[in-house]
């Protein structure tokens, strides 16, 4: 469809500050997975919940689509207190998860058996489609154990402060540890949108653990134990600490970076270019900011960083709401005109969630969107050597400018270095000049590398890209990346990922925003717990309710 | 073992890397290795020992002096990285009907990938020639035709030509899912790609992943 308003400009949009700002919509991977799950009308049945009253044993969940079926297999643990940190440097979990590629049999639950709980230490095969671990929130599990045995639910203010009963730590997806490609099944229509396999193996993870925790609970105290309330249980979601593992990533993957954000700035610019809207659309916009207040008046941290950008979300959405009170959101380019008032009301918390609750109401407009969030990786990777060293310079001078702009001298700002430990083989951050660390950097810093190539392409006499880089191999990665970037406006973070000050958290959250992910709670500037799922409907519950409506809590009935 | 293709791609990259290496080169070496490997070739045995052979010798003495004439390494002996990276470069030119012709190229198979790349980034069918072994690409389909079976992993070819054609022939070539590389191959790739990791020190574990408020709770 064609656009008034064209996308926003890269040089806004790609900056730590505002990534690390953005909040879920209806693009994020988990709704695209209950939708789907929803209109194709999935089905799911517990094959197996062989565990003990010790809580040790192992479930297979399996979902069926139209064309195949996947299977969550569990492997529960009677882990002790000592053993138990969700950090990657844990070798036991409370429960290891595995997603297996159909319906496994009892020669493959046994294969898993001795390799799932392990995990990294552990080797899957092209059957399974993911690996992940969990661990329990203690403060929480024991309560609901107590409660539901004792014959009473559990306090809803305390499910509400921790939110979940397992917190999940990586999540490890295509070809990790043996297990299968993303090319194996990037071609079936459920496996295209990226992180679904994985989406799906949380979506069948929280349902599990809820089964686990009433399970515990009955096996203590057969007679008097209840479940949970239905209303109750739709509270927990699943969580999830993670780390410096996801940042990378996000620099590694150029054009699906570029994929994610321009479908949801073109969502933006759709539902800003709309002439008009119906009272009924104000409506239903009305109702989401309530929600959305809701939910910011429900997150919690006791991060000071993220402790301020909820004060400013807080204020954000309570001016938003009092200039909702007489604003015209019927005509003349409302959803413009509230767009360029946010822009100089707002704080970027505020802005961003104002990107997301206006694509609520457009689902025909948003939705279809979804298809183009995946990437071709292959054809962009390969370098045009016919390009001239002109173009490459203006290249350069448009997509880093920031980065030409920037006086690296300053010791500041390459003062990281992310790097590979030795020990666990994840990605580390490191101080360049307090640590012996350069030698094993990463390519993760293309700002300061794109400025090393503008500065040697000065006086070279070389005219094409290919004979420039025949002599000079140490630019070919950022020359790759230069070219990629000037065909996908938004596959560059716009900012110093080596800066002293800069913080891993915001690309965090950038990532978890499209996954679907709820309350951002760093734990330091490096890593965060999240919440997944919460208020989502149950595998069962699918089929009747909206798979849709949930991710921001439902509004007090009062105000309903 | 059966290793995923990203594994084989990551560890490729890693020990490419570990190796010397700039990180653009290492990159394109992960995804050749990978490449191969899809193939059913043993793309990581080959880089294993072409990581091996080249070790300590600078990028200036294997990569080609220049891509107008013959090809030519200042050492006799072309690095099939440094060279496919360059002929991959000139995609265009042999979509304009160039050839190239390269002199004494070490592990020639290697340079497969890059002309396969060459061919789907232009949309020309390209061949590659070496000691008997044909294969083309054009379409996203590749052709093989080997006269004997052990001249595909040869060791070095005295020459090798690239060649715009016309039709793809040969053998058609089925992609896998997963790889293999010999044991051997794998401990000399992971020897290399340990070059990669940091050796942690107290104040990595302390601070590199982020210390900060408990976990366990």
């Amino acid at each position: 469809m064609s656009t008034t308003i064209p996308p926003r400009d890269p040089d806004t949009v790609m900056k730590l500050a505002r990534l690390g700002s953005f909040h879920q919509s209806r693009l994020s991977f988990m709704r695209q997975l209950l939708r789907r799950l929803k209109s194709e009308a999935w089905s799911f049945e517990r094959h197996a919940f062989e565990i003990d009253a010790r809580g040790v044993g192992h479930a297979v969940y399996t979902a069926h689509g139209p064309a195949r079926s996947y299977s969550l297999v569990a492997f529960a643990n009677d882990l002790p207190p000592e053993k138990r940190s969700d950090r990657v440097i844990a070798t036991e979990w409370d429960a290891t998860f595995t997603l297996f590629d159909g319906i496994p049999t009892q020669a493959d639950i046994t294969r898993l058996r001795n390799n799932v709980p392990r995990q990294e230490a552990g080797r899957v095969s092209d059957r399974e489609l993911s690996l992940s671990r969990a661990n329990r929130s203690v403060r929480l599990w024991d309560h609901v154990v107590d409660a539901l045995s004792q014959g009473r639910q559990p306090d809803a203010d305390k499910v509400d402060a921790v939110g979940y009963l397992m917190r999940t730590t990586a999540v490890y997806g295509s070809g990790k540890f043996g297990a299968a490609d993303r090319e194996q099944t990037a071609h079936r229509d459920e496996c295209r949108g990226p992180f679904q396999v994985e989406m799906l193996s949380v979506y069948l993870t929280r349902a599990f653990v809820m089964d686990l925790v009433e399970h515990m609970a009955h096996a203590r105290a057969p007679d008097r134990a209840v479940k949970l309330d239905p209303a109750l249980r739709r509270r927990f979601g699943i969580g999830n600490s993670t780390g410096l593992g996801m940042a990378p990533f996000l620099v590694t993957h150029p054009a699906l970076l570029n994929s994610w954000i321009a479908a949801r700035e073109e969502a933006l610019a759709r539902v800003r270019s709309l002439p008009e809207a119906t009272a009924q659309e104000a409506e239903r916009f009305r109702r989401y900011v309530s929600r959305a207040t809701v939910h910011a008046e429900a997150w919690h941290s006791e991060h000071p960083l993220q402790i301020a950008k909820l004060e400013a979300l807080r204020a954000d959405m309570a001016a938003l709401s009092s200039h909702l009170i007489d604003a015209d959101l019927t005509a003349k380019q409302p959803w413009n005109r509230l767009w360029h008032w946010a822009e100089g009301h707002l704080s970027p918390e505020g802005q961003e969630q104002l990107a997301s609750l206006l694509m609520e109401p457009y689902g025909d407009l948003v939705d279809p969107l979804c298809c183009c969030m995946a990437a071709d990786e292959v054809t962009t990777f390969a370098i045009d050597g016919a390009m001239s060293l002109t173009r490459l310079q203006a290249i350069l001078e448009d997509v880093y400018r920031w980065a030409l702009e920037t006086d690296w001298t300053d010791p500041a700002t390459h003062a990281r270095v992310w790097y590979t430990s030795e020990e666990k083989l994840e990605p580390r951050l490191g101080e360049r000049f307090e640590e012996p660390i350069e030698p094993y950097e990463q390519p993760l810093g293309p700002g300061r590398d794109a400025a090393r190539l503008h500065a040697a392409l000065q006086g070279t006499t070389e005219e094409t890209v290919a004979a420039f880089l025949l002599r000079h191999p140490e630019h070919r990665a950022i020359t790759r990346r230069a070219q990629i970037a000037a065909r996908l406006p938004y596959a560059e973070i716009r900012d110093n990922t080596l800066a002293a000050d800069m913080l891993p958290i915001d690309m965090l959250r950038l990532k978890l925003s499209f996954f679907g992910a709820c309350h951002f709670d760093p734990r330091s500037d490096r890593w965060l717990r999240i919440n997944m799922f919460q208020h989502a409907p149950f595998p069962q519950e699918l089929a009747t309710g909206d798979a849709d409506d949930w991710t921001l809590p439902p509004l007090p009935l009062a105000a309903q | 073992m059966s290793w995923s293709l990203n594994e084989i791609e990551g560890l490729a990259r890693k020990a490419a890397r570990g190796a010397g290496l700039d990180w653009g080169l290492a990159e394109e070496a992960g995804k050749a290795t990978r490449w191969l490997c899809a193939a059913g070739w043993p793309g990581a045995d080959l880089l294993a020992g072409l990581l091996t052979r080249n070790q300590g010798v600078a990028y200036d003495r294997i990569r080609p002096i220049s891509t107008d004439g013959t090809w030519q390494a200042r050492s006799g002996m072309l690095c099939p990285l440094a060279a496919g990276a360059a002929l991959c470069d000139r995609a265009w030119d042999w979509a304009d009907g160039q050839s190239a012709t390269l002199g004494p190229t070490a592990m020639p198979l290697l340079l497969v990938p890059y002309m396969a790349w060459s061919a789907d980034r232009t949309g020309a069918i390209l061949n590659l020639g070496f000691q008997g072994v044909s294969i083309t690409r054009g379409h996203g389909e590749t052709g093989v035709d080997v006269a004997e079976a052990d001249a595909l992993t040869c060791a070095a070819a005295a020459s090798v030509a690239l060649t715009p054609v016309k039709t793809v022939t040969g053998a058609p070539l089925r992609r896998a899912y997963r790889g293999e590389i010999g044991a051997e191959a794998a401990r000399t790739l992971l020897d290399f790609a340990q070059k990669t990791y940091a050796p942690d020190t107290e104040q990595s574990r302390l601070s590199g992943a982020g210390a900060g408020l408990t976990d366990n709770d």
